[in-house]
């Protein structure tokens, strides 16, 4: 039970860097990216190609995903950025499905549909099978808390300040001097960049990695996690990712005391509940389960009474 | 009673011995667990609930008769939804929550492969359907056995009836994915064999297209005087209409599930003529009827549940492995199926006439529902019925049935 709960937790920690960095562009900049899966597998088979043809060590692999997303993310986000927010939601989710076609399809380089296979893990050899899989978790849960301190900081700082303006009203900031492009383009990039590194350290966990894994559900597994959370804020997507991931996981353990049903019934009931467990979420708490803090203005200075200033 | 140091060591090692010993009475008696992993939603969908009943059948029946080993089985179903990414995490809970020693049912290529990892670093058997020619290559501790043949065994039979009807320069279009991207090698050297040649490269195409009418326009501009399309009945369905609005001629041969009622339906008239074969259960084999009975069928000379019959295989397969090698321990399990599907032995065809013949010391060969159950030293099957049809006036007239060999 222990190295099954290792396990989720690990792929939970994924899920959570994916959707940290969907709430910098969803959640705080107001980006609609159903893309997530393409940037995810990029990381992923970047990484496998550098570590497996070209022999580099797995940091290596995880720099070049890194380094692929935020060009690709450049790329997606010149074409797309000055266009609204619909525009890009089509463009990301066209990016997505054309980059897992590229991988189904370029044999000789991704190994196509029967998948490519990654030797390298991120740990060390000799750990054993459950030491080898605790010092995976440990690997992820600090990059999870790494971009999670990372999106804190610039969720808080002026930054943050002017991406959320931009999310209520790109005329306001832009009124003030701020180039609204180059804001976008970086929350963009940034977020792409972030997962793509996930991708990485997917691929170097699970070991063989086909292009079934990077479709659609990935990406709406991404966004429950933020829109359940709270989009906006951080410690929402961390909580929510959490609650995703345990709701999907957790409905397995039904089956026992579900023998009535056959098999076809109790796994059409998970989706049921999976899918009941969510609309009742969003219906009672519509801005997730830990709302972005509304953010006041200072109040104002009391009006100055005496001309003469303070009467100390 | 004064607690003195001695006692307390003496007390203390006790307790913390205690669930050790508990633990290892427990082990005796606890169930076996077994992982019953099928596709219940997606591609596989029309084929996991005739596994997963065939597993649950066996396993009442044998439960009934008092278990294996003194043990009760315990059968843990999961649904892959058709998709690695999802059956690595139900692979996961099987696993290390469950603690299974075997998982069986597994149907698509790209799922059986993408679970080998964690079988494999977990020592777990696996017992499934496949027929992806790249299945054998990551079972490295020799874990896995296959109830269906290899693509390289179906083609030899497709290319044998291609040159039979004097066609020997054939065209040859799929999916892109890991079943017909293996079916389009294997199919080339089997009709190299044969003397004869693929015409042009073998198309691969997108399968969830909302047309093919440039696939066809391709095809037709080979001018190849027979294609080969290993679709499924979707993308082959709407592939086949393009090529005859597309005034396509030639002679097409097909595989068995793509050209079933809803094909034929949908094309009524023009599916004359098509020639498809696929491997198929033992019609008319007591093995075959037996299983059908025992899950509630009645055998009709028709084909019915074309993959239930091979998941009764795997699990009775799996269960008299337990028996013979007298432990769930994997390597033992696995050595032991290999003993006891390819004998030599007396003819065994339930797990109860199997384990009566274990139990007295005399070794036993399986004879399957769905083929005598013989494998290659790599796991694979070693040959199964395979049967080739005509469509004729909207019906399917049986030309002939071969056993392939893989060899």
């Amino acid at each position: 039970m222990e190295s099954y709960l290792i396990a989720i937790l690990t792929v939970a920690g994924i899920y959570m860097i994916m959707a940290l960095a969907l709430n910098l562009q969803f959640g705080l900049t107001g980006l609609i990216n159903f893309g997530v899966v393409g940037f995810y597998g990029l990381g992923a088979y970047t990484s496998g190609i550098a570590t497996e043809i070209f022999h580099a060590p797995f940091i290596a692999g995880l720099i070049c995903a890194i380094a692929v997303g935020a060009v690709a993310g450049a790329v997606v986000s010149l074409l797309s950025l000055r266009l609204s927010g619909d525009f890009l939601a089509i463009v990301t989710l066209g990016f997505a499905e054309t980059i897992r076609l590229v991988f189904n399809n370029e044999d000789w380089l991704t190994g196509g549909p029967r998948g490519f296979l990654i030797a390298t893990r991120q740990v060390f050899d000799g750990l054993g099978r459950s030491g080898a899989a605790l010092m995976v978790l440990v690997i992820v849960a600090v990059a999870a808390l790494a971009i999670f301190l990372l999106m804190q900081r610039l969720a808080k700082t002026p930054y943050g300040r002017v991406l959320r303006s931009i999310r209520e009203d790109d005329l306001v900031p832009s009124t003030l001097g701020k180039n609204i492009f180059v804001y976008r383009l970086q929350a963009f990039v940034i977020g792409s960049a972030i997962m793509a590194g996930a991708g990485s350290l997917y691929a170097h966990y699970v070991q063989t990695i086909t292009p079934d894994n990077f479709t659609t559900p990935v990406a709406i597994l991404v966004w429950m996690s933020v829109i359940v959370g709270g989009a906006g804020n951080m410690v929402g997507t961390v909580v929510g990712s959490l609650a995703v991931v345990a709701l999907y996981e957790g409905s397995r353990f039904l089956a026992p005391w579900l023998t009535f049903l056959d098999a076809e019934q109790v796994s059409a009931l998970r989706f049921i509940v999976i899918g009941s467990a969510l609309i009742l979420i969003i219906r009672f708490r519509p801005e997730g389960l830990l709302p972005e803090k509304h953010q006041r203005p200072a109040e104002a200075a009391p009006p100055n009474l005496s001309s003469k200033g303070s009467s100390l | 009673m004064k607690l003195s140091r001695r006692l307390f060591l003496a007390g203390s090692t006790a307790a913390i011995a205690t669930p050790a010993f508990l633990r290892h009475g427990l082990a005796q008696s606890s169930p076996i667990k077994i992982g019953s992993l099928i596709p219940l939603s997606g591609g596989g969908a029309p084929y996991g609930p005739e596994k997963n009943k065939a597993h649950k059948a066996v396993v009442e029946l044998v439960n009934a008769a008092g278990g294996v080993l003194g043990r009760k089985i315990e059968l843990i179903t999961d649904n892959t939804e058709t998709n690695p990414e999802a059956a690595v995490r139900a692979a996961r809970k099987m696993i290390d929550a469950d603690q299974v020693s075997a998982i069986i049912g597994t149907w698509a290529s790209s799922v059986t492969l993408g679970i080998m990892p964690l079988c494999q670093e977990a020592n777990v058997v696996q017992l499934f359907t496949g027929s992806s020619d790249f299945l054998p290559d990551g079972d490295k501790k020799r874990l896995c056995f296959n109830l269906q043949p290899l693509n390289a065994a179906w083609c030899v039979a497709l290319a044998g009836l291609a040159a039979k009807r004097g066609f020997l320069k054939v065209g040859f279009a799929g999916p892109k994915n890991d079943f017909a991207a293996s079916m389009g090698a294997s199919f080339g050297k089997s009709l190299k064999e044969v003397g004869g040649e693929i015409v042009g490269e073998p198309l691969y195409y997108n399968p969830t297209q909302v047309s093919y009418r440039a696939e066809a326009e391709k095809l037709i501009a080979s001018k190849a005087p027979a294609l080969f399309l290993a679709g499924y009945v979707t993308d082959f369905t709407a592939l086949y209409r393009e090529l005859i609005r597309g005034g396509y001629t030639g002679k097409i041969f097909a595989l068995s599930f793509a050209v079933g009622p809803d094909f034929k339906k949908a094309v009524g008239a023009a599916g004359n003529g098509i020639l498809h074969g696929s491997p198929v259960p033992p019609v008319g084999k007591d093995t075959y009827d037996a299983y059908l009975r025992l899950v509630g069928l009645q055998p009709n000379g028709q084909i019915l549940a074309p993959y239930g019959c091979a998941a009764y295989d795997e699990i009775n397969l799996l269960l008299l492995g337990m028996a013979s090698a007298k432990s769930t321990d994997a390597r033992a399990v696995a050595d032991h199926i290999m003993k006891v599907a390819n004998g030599p032995g007396d003819r065994v065809t339930t797990f109860a006439e199997g384990a009566k013949l274990i139990a007295a010391g005399k070794p036993i060969n399986y004879d399957g529902a769905s083929s005598s159950a013989d494998f290659l030293p790599n796991g694979m099957l070693k040959s199964r019925d395979f049967a080739l049809y005509e469509i004729q006036d909207g019906n399917d007239v049986p030309l002939l049935t071969i056993s392939s060999n893989a060899e």
